[in-house]
């Protein structure tokens, strides 16, 4: 199949941006998106142009480093869903595709395609986790949690940190991200020691990041890959809301 | 940030609750011209004079002035989170336009009660404009003034048009308060999000066809 | 001669003994100590993060631009531990000896009976540490059973364990870096290692944001950058895994042992078109309740509905009928490969086999299925558009895991004194093959609990020497060479792209040395591989400049590094003249096709030291104390 491609390209943060076009030919519907963008790449480098930057890894879904807005949706046109599971029969024969990176002030560009997610890094530094020493456990089963807490931490903590939410958001809130950590940890009987403490670091090292407040959209848990819920950023409320004002 | 929303959230749930007493209040509108009348004359004028009313209109007042201040603040904020917007962005495919359009429809229900309070609130509280005639009983006429007002056929498709972006405004609104402080019932958030159409759908609904009844009356 | 340090004493307490006689460090004294990390998976951020705890001043490196991303996030299926929890006849003993049994006698002792002996706290930490294990409703853990085992011992979070695993390690070490005792360098890759005086001391690794070349010295230097298997291009690794760490490390004298065992994986994606980049893995855990077939007749064409019962070959049950559809990778995968080349394959490739639910369905219902797997098939279903709850998966063996790597000692360090392996990068446990959900295992216990205990036997030492500085002309030298590396490549200007060269490898390396191998394929190989260095190293071509971010040079110098390392591999298969584990050399096998072992020759890690000349083998013999090596039948 053949696609134009509309790429963002930037040399790096100090530098300004510009879309760019791209015809490619010789795709086919089994190639996944980002082995089409590879497939671009060497017609670059026989072309003598620089390759384009962009993210990936695991290429499986689960690593979060890839993410892209594609033709107006992060991850691309399919709800929950990352950019790397994204297949080009997905996409008609002859169109257009238009490649934005993450836009958001928290979110810096470092080039092209690749943004600067360590904003991310931070909130989950100020109490992301559960502050006990290697080798100071208890015997695992002397924990009992049961299996509906079990699993509505899980559901929480699946967040894969690709940054989608923040992407998709018209004011680039980090509140899904943040509350499913907030909620992962505090919904264990492991994380009720820090509990109070973690939700009000975390969010205040999210609003440090710069990151816009929650209005309720709904458009990152329609592009989160992992299908958080948004109820999870009512549920860090309600943790917000006691650990402030209910203490 | 929190604070803020939190601020945005209590003024808007009372602003929601005054709703449903002005349009109760205004339901007496809708009653033969002369019962309406004497009804609505002392109706209004026993709220004027009731100490505890007064009061509250004070919070009504703060509330209002709050809520624009703060969703003003917020919304520059946000804003500034995202300075530079995509080329493209399909935001319906993955929310409703309301959501993302509250700031837009905010100026909308703002526009419509600055008209609104100068249509009335000026003339009767602060005796702007035309003096306000007694009725019969004694009691300022704000029946008249309503009367008089939707005679006007323009007035009359303002104060409905403009019903639309206040039931947008209140559907989107009240569910989002209630997540703001912190509501996380997963059922509850279903039915929760029923209530707010209903609630929006009566006052959009209510409010919007009152002015249509008093100019065929 | 190759001195594996194992401590005296019976198996049970040698761990015990080594550590009541290694040295201790004063707490005082250990923030003057500097580790470099390079790796930030379960094994680097699990070390990176207890050695702060412990004191050390850390740096920790990866290439990624966040330590959440190392590739343990991938591992799906669970993570052993002999808790007995279920009550169904598991101990340290049992876990121990299917471990080595599993690795087909080519591991060590004491190293599998500590990995056994220590997964049980491993649970306890990670449990404290937060992670969502699955619960019975009563609030215990729950177990699962897993390729290769007959007991129930593996813990699981969904279908993500590694990643929950994983976020786990990053979280503490991202609570170690804002205590300011790690120093995180996320999307830096280490390009060389630097050793003075015959003595790791510090790293070159390039900013891969700016391009420039950064100099870090430490007392120890501690590798834990994952698996090679990407040397096949195709595989079920990250696209950035690469070996070029501990080439590098390779080069600069630590041993390489057992190159060439590297594990198939049964249960991945079939390969659909030739500009695929990578293979997707499918939890193995769905062999527990899916039964592996392919049609009784060559070439069928019908639907895999449309198949009657009586018209499938479930050869895995037909050929192992104890262990049927959890027979170890390594089998399994053989298995397919088998019938595959005989002409039963499935898909439009004919290069796959059916995973088939149907049964499991029927038995517990949809229900338990879909809360068990779930999330697998909901992930088969975006990826191929497929819904396997209605028709069978088609899966096919891919790259997986490296079981070789560096060499190290019972310490976890390699032949250069300072450096340490930790995890998938080195060769310790898992012998010629890897059980199911023992990779999770082994880089966490590494990291967290083995190397903070040894390597203080190591840095006791280094406080009375000088401290390292890269002032030291030993390091302008080698980031000398490091860059003149770089501008070599950039200067060839040629006309193939890095890929196209990868791919050939990839071809070759999985054709001649992957689940099967011979002779007269290796030797070829060798040569093939050859021809490929050096038309890489005239032909390609790389456009941009080193003095930015640039992910095709990125590639190059990962690929540079494979083709060499692909023909360590290929030697060292063509030197073991047997089959065990993955490594099956069609030479060497029964008359019903099952790997034929060679213990009075072969009982011994092959380990390889560098040299401009070739490779030089060096053998580390294996001695059986406590268990006799059996044939491996899982009939």
């Amino acid at each position: 199949m053949k696609i134009t491609f509309k790429i963002w390209r930037q040399e790096n943060s100090n530098t300004s941006g510009d879309f760019k076009s791209y015809d490619v030919d010789g795709l086919t519907e089994d190639m996944s998106f980002l082995e089409a963008l590879d497939h671009l790449n060497e017609l670059l480098v026989q072309r003598d142009e620089k390759v384009i930057a962009y993210e990936y890894d695991c290429r499986e879904g689960i690593c979060g480093q890839c993410g892209v807005f594609i033709n107006g949706r992060a991850h691309g046109p399919h709800a929950n869903m990352t950019t790397c599971q994204l297949h080009m029969r997905s996409f008609k024969d002859g169109g257009t595709i238009v490649v934005e990176p993450w836009r958001a002030k928290s979110f810096p560009i470092i080039k092209d395609l690749v943004v600067d997610r360590s904003a991310f890094d931070r909130i989950i530094e100020h109490g992301g986790y559960i502050s006990a020493k290697t080798g100071t456990a208890a015997e695992a089963n002397a924990i009992l949690v049961g299996k509906e807490i079990a699993d509505k931490a899980m559901d929480a903590a699946a967040c894969i940190g690709c940054g989608a939410c923040v992407a998709t958001c018209k004011n680039a809130s980090a509140a899904l991200f943040t509350a499913a950590k907030i909620n992962h940890l505090n919904n264990l009987p492991q994380g009720h020691q820090e509990a109070d403490k973690r939700v009000m670091e975390m969010t205040w090292q999210m609003e440090q990041e710069g990151f816009g407040s929650c209005t309720f959209t709904g458009a990152c848990e329609v592009e989160c890959p992992e299908s958080i819920s948004i109820t999870n950023i009512a549920e860090m409320n309600a943790r917000l809301v006691k650990a402030k004002w209910l203490r | 940030m929190f604070f803020r929303k939190t601020i945005i959230a209590l003024t808007g749930l009372f602003l929601c609750i005054f709703l449903i007493v002005h349009l109760s209040a205004n339901c007496i509108l809708m009653l033969p011209e002369e019962t309406a009348r004497s009804l609505y004359n002392s109706y209004s004028t026993a709220l004027r004079e009731s100490p505890l009313i007064k009061v509250i209109a004070y919070v009504l007042y703060l509330s209002i002035v709050l809520h624009i201040i703060y969703a003003l603040i917020v919304t520059i904020k946000n804003k500034k989170a995202k300075p530079q917007r995509y080329l493209m962005n399909h935001t319906k495919e993955n929310s409703s336009w309301t959501s993302q359009n509250m700031g837009l429809i905010g100026i909308l229900v703002l526009l419509f009660l600055v008209v609104h309070l100068a249509n009335f609130w000026a003339r009767i509280k602060l005796g702007m404009g035309d003096v306000v005639a007694l009725d019969t009983n004694g009691h300022v006429d704000v029946y008249e003034v309503t009367y008089s007002l939707f005679q006007n056929i323009y007035f009359v498709l303002f104060y409905t048009l403009l019903m639309i972006p206040l039931g947008l405004h209140l559907n989107h609104g009240l569910k989002s308060a209630f997540k703001t402080l912190g509501f996380y019932h997963k059922k509850g958030l279903r039915v929760l999000a029923k209530v707010s159409l209903f609630y929006a759908g009566i006052m959009a609904i209510g409010f919007g066809i009152i002015p249509f009844i008093v100019f065929f009356k | 001669m190759l001195n594996s340090k194992i401590p005296e004493g019976p198996l049970e307490n040698k761990w015990r003994n080594y550590q009541i006689k290694s040295q201790l460090i004063n707490p005082a004294n250990k923030k003057k100590l500097n580790v470099i990390v390079v790796g930030s998976g379960l094994a680097g951020a699990g070390a990176a993060a207890t050695l702060a705890e412990l004191g050390y001043d850390v740096q920790c490196f990866c290439y990624q631009d966040s330590a959440r991303r190392a590739h343990s996030v991938a591992a799906q299926g669970g993570i052993n531990a002999a808790k007995n929890y279920q009550h169904d006849g598991d101990s340290v003993w049992r876990m121990f000896y299917d471990t080595l049994k599993g690795g087909d006698f080519r591991s060590r002792e004491a190293n599998v009976y500590r990995l056994a002996e220590l997964s049980a706290p491993l649970i306890d930490h990670y449990v404290q540490q937060g992670v969502p294990f699955a619960r019975e409703y009563g609030g215990v853990l729950v177990n699962r059973s897993f390729g290769g085992v007959q007991v129930q011992r593996t813990f699981y979070a969904r279908g993500q364990t590694g990643q929950q695993l994983l976020l786990a390690a990053y979280s503490q070490l991202y609570k170690m870096k804002h205590a300011k005792k790690v120093t995180m360098f996320p999307r830096h890759e280490m390009l060389d290692l630097v050793v003075i005086d015959g003595k790791a001391k510090g790293i070159i690794a390039r900013d891969l944001v700016t391009g420039q070349l950064k100099r870090f010295s430490a007392h120890a230097v501690v590798l834990a950058t994952g698996g090679y298997s990407r040397v096949f291009r195709l595989s079920t690794l990250a696209i950035g895994c690469n070996g070029s760490a501990i080439w590098k490390a390779h080069k600069r004298g630590a041993y390489f042992a057992a190159p060439s065992f590297t594990q198939i994986h049964p249960t991945a994606l079939p390969q659909t078109s030739k500009a695929q980049s990578k293979l997707t893995l499918m939890s193995e855990s769905l062999r527990n309740d899916g039964r592996i077939w392919v049609p009784k007749k060559k070439d069928d064409d019908r639907k895999a509905n449309s198949i009657p019962e009586e018209e499938r070959d479930y050869y895995l049950e037909r050929r192992y009928p104890s262990f049927g559809n959890l027979a170890p990778r390594d089998i399994a995968s053989r298995a397919a490969k088998e019938r595959i080349d005989a002409g039963y394959g499935v898909g439009r490739l004919k290069n796959a086999v059916y995973l088939d639910f149907k049964h499991a369905i029927e038995r517990f219902g949809m229900g338990i299925i879909k809360d068990r797997y779930g999330n697998l098939f909901k992930m088969y279903k975006k990826i191929t558009g497929v819904d396997a709850y209605k028709e069978p998966m088609q899966i096919s063996p891919a790259a997986h895991f490296s079981m070789g790597g560096l060499w190290v000692d019972y310490e976890l360090m390699t032949t250069v004194p300072g450096l340490y392996a930790i995890g998938e990068c080195n060769f310790s446990d898992h012998g010629a093959n890897r059980l199911g959900a023992n990779s999770l295992l082994q880089a966490s216990i590494d990291g967290y609990f083995v190397l903070p205990n040894t390597i203080n036997n190591y840095l006791a030492n280094a406080l009375k020497e000088e401290p390292p500085t890269v002032e030291h002309p030993e390091f302008e030298q080698v980031e000398n060479e490091v860059q003149h590396h770089i501008y070599k490549l950039l200067a060839i200007k040629g006309r193939k792209t890095v890929d196209h060269f990868h791919r050939e490898l990839g071809k070759i390396m999985w054709q001649e040395c992957a689940m099967s191998r011979n002779k007269k394929g290796l030797e070829k190989a060798i040569l093939q591989i050859e021809k490929i260095r050096s038309e890489f190293w005239t032909d390609v071509k790389v456009t941009g400049s080193d003095k930015e971010m640039n992910t095709e040079l990125e590639k190059a110098l990962r690929l540079a590094d494979f083709i060499e390392l692909g023909l360590l591999m290929c030697t060292d298969a063509l030197q073991r003249e047997e089959s065990c584990g993955a490594h099956f050399r069609e030479e060497y096998q029964t008359s019903e096709g099952e790997a034929l072992r060679m213990d009075n020759d072969y009982s011994f890690v092959s380990a390889w030291s560098y040299s401009k000349d070739g490779f030089k083998l060096h053998k580390e013999v294996l001695k059986y104390e406590n268990v006799e090596p059996t044939v491996r039948s899982y009939k």
